[in-house]
């Protein structure tokens, strides 16, 4: 989540890579994979993709580390390119044809570390049912309004971090959440009675 | 009789932030006396809160140990290799668009149809008053206020503009 991190050491690592410091950047690399990993795989819902992306993701941010002003945080800076690269490669895949999604594939087990796992096989079940009918939620909505979402719900930024983000305004920001929220709600909604 | 919360403007926006606990704490009492009576509404906001907790609890997926331990090395790689995408980013679909800006689908559905309405009217000259070929749209101004349409029949001085503002702004 962002802050959680250290801004600061981030600051050091970041001036240090755009002096062409390798070391440092890998450092920071280390520091932000998983997170960048995360933001992408919730965006295109593959993992070949978003390990794909991931990589781009700081590619990219190293290409362009010298214009980094600084003004955002590294976070919120590298959330932009992901988002911008993920939203890129799902509309691209769209245009090529649509995929089916299969909970198994797209979640295997060992990726999921922080995936919470209940003991109880009833849970357990219920874990998976939600999954997958949240995934169908989310497969549905368009990529700007699945990226809004997943920085909002999963990574926990601010409208604002949203916005810079996305490159978009705060009142967008709002609007494109309560439509990505309503529309999984209207799939939820209807499998409450099962999941209780 | 139908509940306050049903009979006001926004009523799913405000769901959805109560749900999301983004009210102001004032809005938040009101809503929370509405929802006593409204079971259709608290069935939303758990709906909304289950989305919200399944999508917080059980959705990050980080890299397996192979891949966390390959991906600093594929890095390294792609800039080595001067590797950098230097693709042009793939543009929203109409339908991407329409979901952003559903009052500028209204507005081109409208447009349409009142072009159909000029066209197949002007084929009938005795009901056409003024010569030409139907209605143009002069000008289209999308930003995120909304969108103004201007229409204009040729031949004719007279314009109709339509604005359409943006509620969310």
């Amino acid at each position: 989540m962002p802050g959680s991190e250290e801004p600061g050491a981030d600051r050091a690592l970041v001036e240090r890579a755009a002096r062409g410091d390798r070391e440092a950047f890998g450092l920071l690399v280390r520091r932000h994979q998983d997170r960048v990993f995360n933001v992408a795989y919730q965006v295109v819902r593959n993992r070949e993709d978003a390990l794909d992306v991931a990589q781009d993701a700081f590619v990219k941010a190293f290409a362009s580390l010298p214009s980094f002003k600084g003004e955002a945080s590294f976070s919120t800076w590298t959330h932009r390119i992901v988002v911008n690269l993920a939203i890129d490669c799902l509309r691209r895949r769209r245009r090529a044809g649509p995929t089916e999604y299969d909970d198994r594939k797209a979640a295997p087990e060992e990726g999921e570390a922080r995936l919470a796992a209940p003991d109880d096989p009833q849970s357990a079940l219920e874990t998976r049912q939600i999954r997958s009918i949240l995934a169908r939620g989310i497969e549905a909505l368009p990529p700007l309004h699945r990226a809004v979402l997943i920085l909002r719900e999963v990574e926990g930024l601010s409208y604002e971090e949203i916005a810079r983000a996305v490159g978009c305004s705060l009142g967008t920001v709002m609007s494109r959440l309560f439509h990505a929220r309503r529309k999984l709600q209207k799939v939820m909604e209807p499998n409450l009675d099962d999941l209780r | 009789m139908a509940h306050w919360l049903h009979r006001l403007g926004g009523r799913g926006r405000r769901l959805a932030a109560y749900a999301a606990g983004e009210l102001p704490p004032a809005e938040r009492s009101s809503v929370e006396i509405a929802l006593a009576a409204c079971p259709v509404c608290r069935r939303e906001v758990e709906a909304c809160r289950l989305a919200s907790l399944a999508l917080r609890k059980s959705s990050r997926v980080g890299l397996t140990a192979e891949e966390a331990a390959a991906f600093l090395p594929e890095v390294n790689r792609r800039i080595d290799h001067g590797q950098v995408r230097a693709t042009r980013p793939a543009r929203p679909d109409l339908r991407e668009i329409l979901w952003d800006h559903p009052r500028l689908g209204l507005a081109s559905a409208f447009a349409a149809a009142l072009m159909i309405v000029g066209l197949t009217l002007s084929q009938w000259g005795p009901f056409v008053t003024t010569p030409g070929n139907g209605v143009e749209v002069v000008s289209v101004d999308v930003d995120e206020d909304g969108s103004v349409m201007v229409f204009e029949a040729p031949g004719s001085t007279l314009k109709v503009i339509w604005v359409f503002e943006n509620s969310s702004s």
